[in-house]
């Protein structure tokens, strides 16, 4: 990847990889569940989730986020995302079919964003 | 500041530019007169050895394009009210993106802290980072446009048999940012600059590689010798640390440059939390001519964090299972 993507793309090419080869833009999902782990991993975190379906049947997915060490800046730690929490992801199923999907918009139950509630996030602008 | 200063400081900015490659001084002054910021230029403090003090933790972020955007012409600054108005404009820029669409694909930058305007910006009323009335990059040689086309048709069609297929910065090889030269990046342009006595290192969080300058008068490695940043050597002139850069592979191809790459980087304290960082890069083989560019480094608390790239790229496994899927839909 140049530089040349980096600047003045009209979407947001600046990931670390092509999120367009690895999800599809045609299979939509709206997942609602109970974290079981958050992988703090590099260069993508991935928060896993455990998916009841109306079957009463229990599915796990990964979903796909940005780096740690920017949120790691921001203030948060290992246990901002403690397993258990109930949280509803909007993204889209992996091309292969597996059970994974980007994070295009995460939410706690009660429709709060995912690590944009705390009051004191540690930014390096915070006043 | 007056419009005569402006008159003046473009004037003389031009003349660098078409005298180029002008020598390194000239630059040096052109430019700290003409920047609001590089105007503050003081005495830095001094490390154990003597040498001025660079060291820190920064953010190169920026507003500023590298290239300058066409419809402004030759203006190579704004105003105060203008670059403010610009950068809120971007800092504020939100992309808006049609659901179903691949450039929806994506997760939201704003909760993993990485929109622009979530960490520190340097203030600056540069319209493009390259300087001088023409602000761009020089068109390509005939001989480096066909080299580049060359590349790319060899990998048409087989973006996605492999690793070995995918950008440098996929497969965690080296990070469009880490130069040299060092540009800013869409998001986390942040670097630390540690100094020894006969050595300055420089560590990209992005993605986490050091460029380790020695600065004792030593040589450059034997021309044969290709490495993804080049070999760099430093030395010091007054308050201004000099890194000279050859010695590239030209699998690194910075905008479509080949191994003849030369990148000299000038690196000076402008006041307690600005580093001015200028950069010249030439490749006869590439460019007509030389082209330089200027970028605040602003300094922001640490640490960098550690970004082990390789261990947890699960992107480029699932990219490849991507294109597999696609490759059976279409049979």
């Amino acid at each position: 990847m140049g530089i040349a993507v980096l600047v003045g793309a009209a979407v947001p090419l600046w990931a670390h990889h092509s999120f367009a080869a690895e999800f599809d833009p045609g299979k939509p999902v709206k997942l609602t569940g109970t974290v079981t782990e958050m992988e703090w991993i590099n260069p993508h975190s991935w928060i896993h989730i455990d998916v009841k379906g109306p079957d009463g049947k229990v599915v796990s997915w990964m979903v796909e986020g940005g780096s740690p060490n920017a949120l790691l800046r921001r203030g948060f730690t290992k246990a901002a995302l403690p397993a258990g929490t109930e949280i509803v992801i909007e993204g889209y199923q992996a091309k292969d079919g597996s059970n994974r999907a980007n994070g295009r918009d995460i939410t706690f139950a009660d429709g709060r964003k995912l690590f944009l509630g705390s009051e004191k996030t540690g930014a390096p602008d915070e006043k | 500041m007056s419009k005569r200063f402006f008159e003046i400081a473009l004037a003389f900015a031009a003349a660098i530019v078409f005298l180029a490659p002008a020598p390194a001084a000239a630059q040096t002054s052109s430019t700290a007169a003409l920047t609001k910021e590089g105007a503050k230029t003081s005495t830095p403090p001094r490390t154990p050895d003597g040498k001025p003090d660079l060291t820190g933790v920064y953010t190169n972020a920026s507003v500023v394009p590298l290239e300058r955007p066409k419809d402004l012409g030759s203006k190579e600054f704004f105003t105060k009210e203008e670059a403010d108005a610009y950068a809120a404009k971007a800092l504020a820029k939100t992309e808006v993106v049609a659901p179903g669409t691949y450039g929806d694909v994506h997760y939201s930058m704003a909760q993993f802290g990485l929109e622009k305007g979530q960490s520190k910006v340097a203030g600056n009323i540069r319209t493009s980072l390259i300087v001088g009335p023409e602000g761009r990059v020089p068109p390509l040689l005939p001989a480096a446009a066909a080299r580049q086309a060359a590349r790319q048709a060899a990998n048409r069609g087989h973006e996605f048999d492999g690793p070995e297929n995918r950008g440098l910065a996929e497969r965690c090889i080296i990070w469009g940012n880490e130069g040299p030269p060092m540009l800013p990046q869409g998001y986390n342009s942040n670097l630390q600059i540690v100094q020894g006595e006969g050595y300055v290192a420089i560590e990209q969080e992005m993605i986490h590689d050091v460029r380790i300058i020695p600065t004792d008068g030593r040589k450059h490695l034997p021309a044969d010798v290709h490495q993804w940043f080049g070999d760099s050597v430093g030395h010091w002139e007054g308050n201004t640390l000099v890194v000279d850069t050859t010695n590239f592979t030209d699998k690194t191809a910075f905008r479509g440059s080949g191994e003849n790459l030369h990148v000299v980087e000038r690196f000076t304290r402008t006041d307690a939390d600005t580093v001015k960082y200028e950069f010249t890069v030439s490749d006869p083989s590439t460019w007509e001519k030389s082209w330089s560019g200027e970028v605040l480094m602003s300094k922001i608390d640490g640490p960098i964090f550690e970004y082990a790239c390789t261990e947890g790229n699960y992107g480029m496994r699932n990219n490849l299972s991507g294109a597999r899927a696609d490759e059976a839909k279409k049979k």
